[in-house]
């Protein structure tokens, strides 16, 4: 059987929850990118625990792209499945996120109890033109399952793909070892076992082989998703406090903090709620000890009291919002980047505040570092703004420079010139002149949300209000100025150009190497300080006949997206929604191209 | 604001932690509670510099403006996270609460259960005037039944939250009450509250003249009494002669739980677990019990 060389591949591993099709992916990519080969994954999560076996919502799994080059997001459609039975290979289907010429391998096993439905899914799949490669899950296999307790598919399903994509069988069971060193030897060796049935399987009967090139480069390189990758990062920009309160897609920093940061100072306090989450963390702001907390968007709207509190009070305070789909529960574990008004604008009142996003993990170990430079300096919340995919999306990357941070001023250019901003000015009105920490001799002073003159006063005259705004709102102007150009995909004029942030950077970015390969004048510009923004927008956007925005939030023709929004009321420019789509799935890269074509038409 | 400083040689005095003139109605017992406040913190020589205030919304929530230490006036119902922030990463320092009946029992109740059970160390002072000031006299959890506000013009409708028994059932390490018109007694609550290590919930029974000036009689005596005992709170000594006085001890919560249950009411000390674990100590332990990492090594598990 020839191989079939590729330079980019893209597949999935689908099953039913809880059966581990994640942790086969993890162990795969794993072995990928000790081959050399670039990796970018994207879990399934269903909502639910564990929701019935063989229903929709029971839907969990991975979409793994590997390619020869390094990738920045997930890619357009799949060109390989790999599904545990046809529910689930039927609700991915609903997703329309196959290539047209696709090979799908269904595990028949379930078979003989649900012939209609089978052969339904058959017929829909045939219809779509797609190669289905039936097959059963060999007796020898099937033994060592039962003997499992039905567990273990996983692993046979992890020896398919590993023959699949021309891997060695030495190397998979090294990783295998390596993932399950807790586990008892003899069930080890059973799940090694399934996992070599499962390779053995599809090298006599899959007649498909497929070879993406790789070679290590040498560098130091770790596998991690976003949210560790902001917890990581969190240890190394010197915050000492985390507090926050369960929350899909939060919680995962809560989780890695718990087990990492008192090894490194620092503690992790599980609130009562989303309100005292932010309060605690408040509190040991005003005590001098950096804080940080995190939530999703329920706790988001719950938090904003607090959020107002910290401007008027002074008291820096860092948020990070993991957003999913909303409004209100919406889809937990499904991504949305709807959250941007409520972010910027929410608490009542006027709002002084930093927005900062992160679109890939190399931004979320960064991100921590950039708003205590902000926070600190500025004494106002600043906001991190991260989703469920970035959140959730792990990476290969060469291993990110550490750099222990402590004092604020000790922070390097690079992370500056990362999120395009200069340092801040060296002296920073205040609405209070002192700012002193408890236990610093003779600074005793209280801070209030009541409005209060320069010396700490409580004062309502409208003189002093006034002022307070104003300085308030000066902290946010040293921003705007400090701000740089920010990234740009492309030269910087052209017929259209199309903005992003957030997690829709790596797809904006790829649709513009391939309009440019095709002759197409199209840019990209990507922010990662989304709020204030530059001070240069009005100049920038007059080199281009048409200025777009590319967003996972919802808008139509009456509606305008949020960054749609806030770009046209910043700059009279006719700004217009290029996507503005509120699926829960990621924009892809061909989508942007073709909306981009469209346009131009 | 004239920010003074104390010269340790010196001994504090009021005036030291004066800031300014309270904008509290004449008569209120916000004065009488800042007061022992302020001469509690004399006695038992705290220094201004290391003790913060911290407050919720309300008449209550001003007290730490009027106070020469370090203060923060929050927000309504959420003096405890905040508070709990401060003392989570700074142990040196001296936390006092203050804190209403609607800021602590209303829009706060959850991190009052919270607190209590985390029993982190700090000083929560409950400021119980039986209503809503601030806003003007509405009904509060606190406000007997019958008496008439805003918002229920013909007489509140239900039986007041019993806040003693309420602490006493979340399991409450310390809990006491005083009177705002009873200087002594409320200084030597504060004094046994402070030398708690723990949640230390201390009700304070507040007159509001301007909105209920009948809900304490601070004249009269015979409708309370004083709980002591050898591990409890002397009794007022100006007052000793003519209160009723019984002896409780103050570690057994069966017989607090009675007292609490009772009609009549009993200021002193309730109940007493010098022993309960501090929620703050254990997240602090938790970091001098764990081997210190250097950040450099912080991705070594991560190396594929």
């Amino acid at each position: 059987m020839p191989t079939i060389q590729k330079n980019i591949s893209r597949f999935e591993l689908l099953m039913d929850a809880g059966f581990g099709a994640q942790k086969a992916g993890d162990i795969l990519i794993s072995a990928f990118a000790k081959a050399g080969k670039y990796v970018y994954i994207e879990p399934l999560i269903p909502a639910e625990i564990s929701p019935p076996p063989r229903t929709r919502p029971a839907l969990s799994g991975v979409i793994i792209r590997v390619a020869d080059f390094d990738i920045t997001n997930i890619g357009n459609d799949t060109h390989v499945m790999l599904a545990s039975h046809e529910v689930v290979l039927g609700r991915r289907l609903d997703d329309n996120e196959t290539n047209p010429e696709a090979i799908v391998l269904l595990d028949m096993g379930d078979k003989k109890d649900n012939e209609e439905s089978y052969e339904q899914l058959l017929k829909r799949v045939a219809k779509m033109g797609l190669q289905v490669i039936p097959f059963n899950i060999d007796e020898k296999a099937q033994f060592l399952i039962k003997a499992m307790s039905g567990k273990g598919t996983n692993m046979y399903y992890l020896g398919m793909l590993t023959h699949l994509y021309n891997m060695s069988k030495e190397t998979l069971i090294k990783e295998i070892r390596h993932t399950f060193k807790k586990l008892k030897e003899e069930i080890l060796v059973k799940n090694i076992q399934v996992f070599e049935f499962g390779y053995q399987f599809a090298a006599e009967h899959i007649p498909l082989s497929i070879e993406v090139p790789g070679k290590p480069h040498g560098q130091e390189q770790i596998l991690i998703d976003g949210n560790t990758s902001l917890s990581m990062g969190i240890i190394d920009a010197g915050i000492k406090l985390y507090s926050g309160y369960p929350i899909t897609p939060a919680s995962s920093i809560m989780h890695t903090l718990a087990k990492e940061f008192p090894a490194y100072g620092g503690i992790v306090h599980q609130a009562e709620d989303e309100i005292a989450a932010i309060g605690t963390a408040i509190g040991s702001y005003f005590g001098g000890v950096p804080a940080i907390t995190a939530t999703s968007g329920p706790g988001l709207s719950l938090k904003q009291e607090f959020i107002g509190y910290a401007a008027s009070a002074e008291i820096p305070v860092i948020i990070i919002d993991a957003q999913r789909s909303g409004p209100s529960t919406g889809m937990p574990t499904k991504t949305e980047q709807s959250d941007l008004p409520a972010v910027i604008f929410g608490s009542h009142g006027d709002n002084t505040k930093v927005v900062i996003s992160v679109s890939n993990v190399i931004d979320c170990f960064y991100a921590p570092t950039m708003a205590r430079y902000i926070a600190e300096k500025l004494r106002l919340p600043v906001f991190i703004m991260t989703d469920f995919l970035t959140a959730n999306s792990y990476k290969v990357i060469d291993k990110p420079q550490i750099n222990e941070i402590d004092d604020i001023n000790a922070i390097p250019d690079f992370v500056f010139e990362r999120f395009r901003i200069k340092r801040l000015p060296d002296h920073i009105e205040m609405v209070r002149n002192s700012q002193s920490i408890p236990g610093t001799e003779g600074g005793m002073r209280r801070v209030t949300g009541l409005n209060t003159d320069q010396t700490g006063s409580v004062n309502y005259f409208a003189g002093s209000n006034q002022r307070s705004h104003e300085v308030r709102n000066e902290k946010v102007h040293h921003v705007r100025r400090a701000l740089t150009v920010p990234e740009m995909f492309g030269p910087s004029e052209g017929d259209v150009l199309a903005i992003s942030w957030g997690s829709t950077r790596g797809a904006l970015e790829e649709a513009i190497i391939n309009c440019r390969k095709e002759g197409i004048k199209a840019s990209g510009m990507h922010l990662r300080i989304v709020y204030p923004l530059p001070l240069m927008f009005k100049e920038i956007f007059a080199k281009f006949k048409k200025v777009v925005t590319v967003e996972l939030a919802y808008g139509d023709s009456l509606k305008p997206a949020p960054l749609m929004m806030l770009l046209r009321s910043e700059t009279l420019v006719d700004v217009r929604s290029l996507i503005c789509r509120a699926t829960g799935r990621p924009i892809r890269p061909k989508t942007i191209k073709e909306k981009i074509q469209e346009l131009l038409r | 604001m004239n920010v003074q400083t104390v010269n340790p040689e010196q001994k504090l005095t009021i005036k030291d932690l004066h800031t300014e003139n309270p904008r509290w109605c004449i008569g209120c017992g916000d004065f009488g509670i800042v007061m022992a406040l302020k001469r509690f913190m004399i006695d038992d020589t705290l220094n201004p510099k290391d003790t913060v205030n911290v407050s919720g919304i309300g008449c209550s929530g001003r007290a730490p403006n009027y106070v020469n230490t370090y203060g923060l006036h929050g927000i309504h119902g959420r003096p405890i996270p905040i508070s709990l922030g401060l003392v989570l990463v700074r142990p040196d320092l001296n936390v006092f609460v203050h804190s209403g009946d609607g800021d602590a029992l209303s829009i706060g109740g959850n991190h009052l259960i919270h607190g209590i059970n985390k029993n982190f160390n700090c000083v929560f002072l409950l400021y119980d005037n039986e209503l809503y000031a601030l806003t003007k006299s509405q009904t509060s959890p606190t406000t007997r039944k019958g008496h008439a506000t805003n918002t229920q013009p013909s007489g509140s409708y239900l039986d007041p939250l019993n806040a003693i028994r309420l602490v006493l059932g979340i399991g409450a390490s310390f809990v006491a009450s005083s009177a705002d018109w009873m200087p002594d007694h409320l200084g030597q609550v504060l004094d046994a509250a402070f030398k708690h290590k723990g949640f230390s919930f201390v009700h304070i029974s507040q007159r509001c003249p301007h909105f209920d000036p009948n809900n304490f009689d601070h004249k009269s005596t015979s409708w309370f009494s004083f709980l002591t005992h050898e591990k409890g709170i002397p009794v007022d000594k100006r007052l000793a002669d003519k209160v009723e006085v019984v002896q409780h001890d103050p570690s057994n919560a069966e017989a607090a739980f009675k007292i609490a249950n009772s009609s009549r009411v009993h200021f002193g000390l309730y109940y007493h677990d010098p022993k309960k674990p501090c929620y703050d100590q254990i997240l602090r332990d938790l970091i001098t019990k764990t081997e210190q990492k250097s950040r450099k090594d912080m991705f070594a598990k991560f190396r594929i």
